[in-house]
C-alpha cells in the first residue's frame, strides 16, 4: 500500500506524448530500468579472456569468504550480550586497505558541477574526507541546484559477490568519532530494497561538527532518523529498519552560500547499545489525510 | 503615492519622460513580459542567436524585465514593483511570468531571506479563481501552472531557509483553497522546517554578524567548547611594544591547558600550526594551534593500566591472595581531553591578519599573561596550508617550500637557560 501511494508520486508527471520534448530518457512506466535511475556510466567491457583470468582469481577469495561464512555458520556462536557503553566499530579507518571499500562521488562525475573531494589518510592516520564544494554549474537549463560531495560504501555481500545487508537491530546508537571543520555533514543510511520503488530509500540525520583541533565523539540515536527518497522527505515515515542497511555514507553541500574547500576527518564509526535510550522514532506517526501522502 | 512616482522615476529615468508629468499613466506603459528579457538581452550580445531565431529579435515584442533594470536594488523598490503589478490591471496578465522573474532577483535586492517579500508575491495572485470546484478538478490540479510557480516559490523559501508563518497558509488557502499542492508542500514545510530549525548544538546567530572579529570570536568559542572552563581573550597587539602588525588576536585557552603547559617538558618544542579553517554558517575564519607532540610515555602508561575485561583466564579474588597495590594501581594523573592522541593542545587563536608576526604576538602575550612557561620552551611555526599562494601570503616571498615549514623563529628563546 505504501507503495502504490508513492507511485502516485510519478502519476502525478504523466503528459500527453505530444507535448513532451526531453534531452533525456523519458520515464513513460511506473518501472525504472536501472538502479541508477539514467547515471549510469557505461564503461567499456574487458575482453573475454581477461573476464575469465579475473573470474578465476576473484574465485580463490570468494572460497576463502565461504569457507568462514561455513566455519561461521557450524560454530553457531553469535555475539549475545550487547554490553551497554562498550563501541562495536563497523567502519575503522585504522584498519589496513579501508579506502577500497569506499566510493567518492561529487556533482562533476555526471558533468553537471565542479566540485571535488577525495577520501584520502590524514596525517593522523584516520579518513580525511575533503575537497571543495561548488554550487556554479553547468547552465543547460534543467540543473537547478549543484554543489555537493559525497562517500558511500560499497554494497555489502556475501561470498560469490551475493548480496547481502547489514544487521544493527541489536543496537540504538551510532558513534563516530570524527574532526570536522564547523560544517554539518549528512549522515546517510542507505536500505536499498527489492523493487525499484525502494531502491532509493534512504535515511537521513545531520553530523554537526564542532570544528577545531580536537576529535568529537557524536552520538546519534537511529530513532533520530527520517525518510527520504531521492532527496525529498517522504510523508509515511517509519523508523529505520537496521537489518536492512545496505550502505553507508555521508555528503556535504555547498548550500545557503557555502562553496569552498572541506574536511572531516573520521576515525572510525561504530555501534552501540544504550538501555537508557527507549525511543523507537522521534517523529510523529499520526494518519496523514487520505490523497495527500505522496502526492 | 510619492514613493511610488519616485520609484518609478528611477525605474524609467532613461526610457519614458512620460512619468515624470503623469505617474498615473506609467504603470500602463510598463512592459507586459517580465521574464523573456534575460534571452533578449543575451540575443543582442549573441550574434548568432540573431541569426537563429525566425524572426530574430526584430519579430520578438519589446521586452524589459522590470527586477533586472531596476537601479535601486533595494527591498523598498521591490515591493514597489510587486505593488505596481498588482495594481496595473484587473487581469494581472503574465503573473506567472511576473513570480518567476521577482524569484530569480530577490538575491540582487537582498531580500532571498525576507518572508515578507514572500507573501507579497503570493498576494499576486488572485484569491478565489483557483479553488477546484469538483472532485475533478482538485485530482488533476487545478490550473497547474499557476500552482507549480507557487511551489517553486515556497522550495526557493525553503532553499533559503525562511520559514513560512501561519499568515502564509491563510493566503494560500484563499487562492488555491485546501486542495491545493501548494498547501500540501506548506504543511510538509512546517512540519519539519522547525525540527530541524534548532537541531545544532552550536547554536548561531542567523545571520551571523558582519565583522570579522565578532566572527572570529564565535569561532573560538566555538571550538573551545570542548572544554567548559575555557576562556576567551581579545588581545590586542597594540599592548606590546615590539608588534609590527597592529591587530586583534582571539585566544582561547583553559585553566587546564595553562597547568598541561606548566608541566610540558622545557625540552620538548611547541609548535604553532596552521593555518586552519572553521566554518561559521557561511564564513570561513582561519585559525591556529599551539600545540606539542604527544605525551609517548604518559598515554602508554594508561593503556598499560587498562584491564582487558574479557580475559577470564585470572581473576582475580579480592578476599584472599590479595596482592599488595601495585604503584600504577595508586591514584594516578587522568588524562585530560586536550591530551589527543596525535599531540596535545594548549591554545587556539584566529588573528586579523593571520602573518606570522601576529602570531609571534600572541605567543608574547600568552607568555604576558599567565602563562611564564611559554618562554622557557622553543616555539617553532609550522604552516601547512594547502594553498600555496595563501601560505606564501602569511609568510612572505621566502623559498621556504610553501606546503610544510619549519622554521625556528624564535632562536631568542632557545638560547636561554630553562629554569627549572
Amino acid at each position: 500500500m505504501y507503495n502504490l501511494l508513492r507511485q502516485g508520486q510519478r502519476l502525478t508527471c504523466w503528459m500527453p506524448a505530444a507535448q513532451q520534448m526531453h534531452t533525456t530518457a523519458v520515464q513513460r512506466t511506473f518501472w525504472e530500468r536501472e538502479k541508477k535511475s539514467g547515471y549510469k556510466t557505461k564503461l567499456p567491457e574487458p575482453s573475454k579472456k581477461q573476464l575469465i583470468m579475473d573470474g578465476l582469481r576473484d574465485l580463490k577469495e570468494e572460497i576463502k569468504l565461504w569457507r568462514k561464512e561455513v566455519t561461521e555458520q557450524l560454530e553457531s556462536d553469535p555475539i549475545l550480550v550487547f554490553r551497554p557503553g562498550e563501541t562495536d566499530v563497523v567502519f575503522d579507518f585504522k584498519a589496513p586497505d579501508v579506502l577500497d571499500k569506499w566510493t567518492v562521488t561529487t556533482d562533476a562525475d555526471h558533468g553537471e558541477g565542479k566540485s571535488t573531494a577525495a577520501l584520502e589518510l590524514s596525517a593522523a592516520g584516520a579518513g580525511l574526507f575533503h575537497g571543495e564544494v561548488n554550487s556554479n554549474h553547468t547552465k543547460d537549463g534543467i540543473i537547478k541546484r549543484t554543489g555537493y560531495a559525497n562517500i558511500r560504501t560499497k554494497r555489502v555481500r556475501k561470498s560469490f559477490k551475493r548480496e547481502s545487508t547489514y544487521d544493527w537491530t541489536q543496537y540504538n546508537m551510532l558513534i563516530m568519532k570524527v574532526r570536522g571543520d564547523g560544517r554539518s555533514y549528512l549522515i546517510n543510511l542507505h536500505t536499498e530494497g527489492y523493487f525499484d520503488l525502494m531502491w532509493n530509500d534512504i535515511y537521513h540525520y545531520v553530523l554537526y561538527t564542532r570544528g577545531g583541533p580536537h576529535w568529537q565523539i557524536a552520538k546519534i540515536p537511529f530513532s533520530k532518523f527520517f525518510l527520504s527518497s531521492k532527496g525529498r522527505v517522504q510523508d509515511r515515515q517509519g523508523a529505520i529498519p537496521l537489518n536492512r542497511v545496505t550502505h553507508f555514507g555521508f555528503s556535504v553541500a555547498a548550500k545557503k552560500g557555502m562553496d569552498g574547500p572541506f574536511g572531516l576527518e573520521i576515525d572510525y564509526v561504530g555501534l552501540e547499545y544504550d538501555p537508557s535510550h527507549r525511543e523507537e522514532f522521534a517523529y510523529e506517526m499520526y494518519q496523514t489525510p487520505k490523497y495527500i501522502v505522496a502526492t | 503615492m510619492l514613493r511610488r512616482a519616485q520609484c518609478l522615476l528611477r525605474m524609467h529615468s532613461s526610457t519614458s519622460r512620460q512619468s515624470l508629468c503623469a505617474a498615473q499613466r506609467v504603470p500602463v506603459a510598463l512592459h507586459k513580459h517580465y521574464s523573456a528579457d534575460e534571452a533578449n538581452r543575451d540575443g543582442k550580445q549573441n550574434p548568432n542567436a540573431k541569426r537563429a531565431g525566425t524572426g530574430g529579435s526584430k519579430s520578438l515584442p519589446a521586452v524589459r524585465n522590470v527586477f533586472a533594470t531596476a537601479q535601486d536594488k533595494t527591498k523598498d523598490t521591490y515591493l514597489t514593483m510587486v505593488e505596481i503589478f498588482g495594481e496595473r490591471d484587473v487581469h494581472r496578465r503574465n503573473h506567472v511570468e511576473f513570480i518567476y522573474a521577482a524569484l530569480k532577483h530577490m538575491p540582487d535586492f537582498g531580500v532571498e531571506n525576507d518572508l515578507e517579500v514572500y507573501k507579497a508575491l503570493i498576494n499576486v495572485m488572485p484569491k478565489g479563481k483557483f479553488i477546484p470546484t469538483n472532485l475533478f478538478q482538485a485530482e488533476f490540479m487545478h490550473y497547474p501552472k499557476q500552482q507549480q510557480c507557487i511551489i517553486d516559490l515556497l522550495e526557493q523559501m525553503e532553499d533559503f531557509g525562511v520559514m513560512p508563518d501561519y499568515e502564509m497558509e491563510a493566503m494560500l488557502l484563499n487562492v488555491f483553497g485546501n486542495k491545493g499542492h501548494p498547501l500540501r508542500k506548506y504543511w510538509r514545510m512546517m512540519y519539519w522546517m522547525p525540527k530541524f530549525k534548532n537541531l545544532s548544538p552550536w547554536p548561531l546567530p542567523n545571520p551571523v554578524p558582519d565583522d570579522t572579529l565578532e566572527i572570529a570570536k564565535l569561532a573560538v568559542e566555538r571550538m573551545c567548547t570542548v572544554d567548559l572552563r575555557s576562556q576567551i581573550n581579545v588581545f590586542e597587539t597594540k599592548e606590546l611594544n615590539d608588534a609590527v602588525d597592529e591587530t586583534w588576536i582571539v585566544s582561547g585557552m583553559s585553566p587546564e591547558q595553562s597547568k598541561l603547559l606548566r608541566e610540558h617538558s622545557r625540552q620538548k618544542a611547541l609548535y604553532i600550526e596552521g593555518p586552519f579553517h572553521i566554518w561559521i554558517r557561511n564564513r570561513r575564519i582561519n585559525y591556529f594551534t599551539l600545540r606539542a607532540d604527544a605525551d609517548a610515555e604518559f598515554l602508554a602508561q594508561l593503556d598499560e593500566r587498562q584491564l582487558d575485561e574479557d580475559d577470564v583466564s585470572n581473576i582475580e579474588v579480592p578476599f584472599f591472595g590479595r596482592p599488595p597495590p601495585r604503584r600504577h594501581n595508586q591514584l594516578g594523573k587522568l588524562r585530560s581531553v586536550h591530551q589527543q592522541d596525535d599531540g596535545t593542545i594548549f591554545a587556539i587563536c584566529a588573528t586579523g591578519t593571520s602573518t606570522k608576526d601576529s602570531l609571534l604576538s600572541w605567543i608574547r602575550l600568552l607568555e604576558a599573561n599567565g602563562n611564564p612557561s611559554i618562554g622557557e620552551v622553543p616555539v617553532l611555526f609550522r604552516f601547512t596550508s594547502t594553498v600555496p599562494a595563501k601560505s606564501e601570503e602569511i609568510e612572505g616571498p621566502t623559498s621556504v617550500p610553501a606546503t610544510s615549514s619549519d622554521s625556528p623563529s624564535r632562536s631568542r628563546k632557545e638560547d636561554e637557560p630553562s629554569v627549572s
